[in-house]
């Protein structure tokens, strides 16, 4: 089943100071379900409007490609250091 | 006995087409299955396998001081650059044209309209067998591979 990610570890450092997040992403997921269905309605609005120009199929799909798009992001990590600074962040 | 097959007999025997042509069309019939089942089960192997596109970059001073000196660790799930690859094709053909004439003026001759959703299997196929190596005079190494 996908699921979008938990948690997001950030640590950024640079020559002076630095600092490490660990963001519960899990925590937004209520919250974006309540917009989802606060924006239901306007969902329901644009598909008619949208219907005409034959661009329904893409309206609806969208939501769906970007869901995938946020589900997709566990796993990815991106480390990068220079000479004195330090990024790192990880979606789990 | 599948439809195709019982069309094409059905064929012969009214005899709208030859025998020569009955077992041509059979074996065209055989021929495309056994590609499509070795498809299938290719594409199957690179979602098992290839999890994720890795993108590894350490500068030539890294090598002679680990503690300093530029390095980019990048890992990016194949799931991501699928669905990237969905996404895209969502996009109205006027923001496509937008984005292939961006990149043409950045000298990327590359047409997003080609990018189509039937050829994602393929193209997730010959990524997992991609691997860059390069490394430079100056002892900087690029690896771009998946794994």
């Amino acid at each position: 089943m996908k699921r979008p990610p938990m948690l997001v570890h950030v640590k950024i450092r640079n020559e002076r100071r630095g600092f490490g997040l660990w963001l519960p992403i899990f925590l937004l997921l209520p919250l974006a379900l309540a917009v989802f269905i606060v924006a239901a309605p306007l969902i329901l609005i644009a598909i008619p409007i949208f219907w005409p120009s034959g661009r329904r199929k893409r309206a609806l799909h969208i939501f769906g490609a970007i869901f995938e798009i946020i589900c997709s992001l566990r796993g990815i990590k991106v480390d990068m250091q220079s000479d004195y600074d330090y990024m790192y962040i990880s979606a789990v | 006995m599948d439809e195709n097959k019982k069309k094409i007999l059905e064929m012969l025997a009214e005899k709208k087409i030859s025998t020569d042509e009955a077992y041509r069309l059979l074996s065209a019939l055989e021929t495309g299955r056994s590609t499509a089942e070795g498809t299938a089960k290719s594409g199957a192997t690179t979602k098992v396998n290839s999890k994720y596109l890795r993108v590894h970059m350490v500068s030539g001073s890294e090598h002679e001081d680990s503690h300093k000196g530029d390095h980019v660790n990048v890992r990016v799930p194949m799931t991501l650059i699928r669905a990237g690859m969905k996404f895209t094709s969502l996009l109205p053909p006027e923001a496509r044209d937008k984005v292939t004439g961006a990149l043409h003026e950045k000298g990327i001759d590359f047409d997003m309209r080609n990018l189509k959703p039937e050829d994602m299997d393929e193209f997730m196929e010959a990524l997992s067998e991609l691997e860059v190596d390069v490394v430079n005079s100056d002892g900087d190494t690029v690896k771009v591979y998946v794994e």
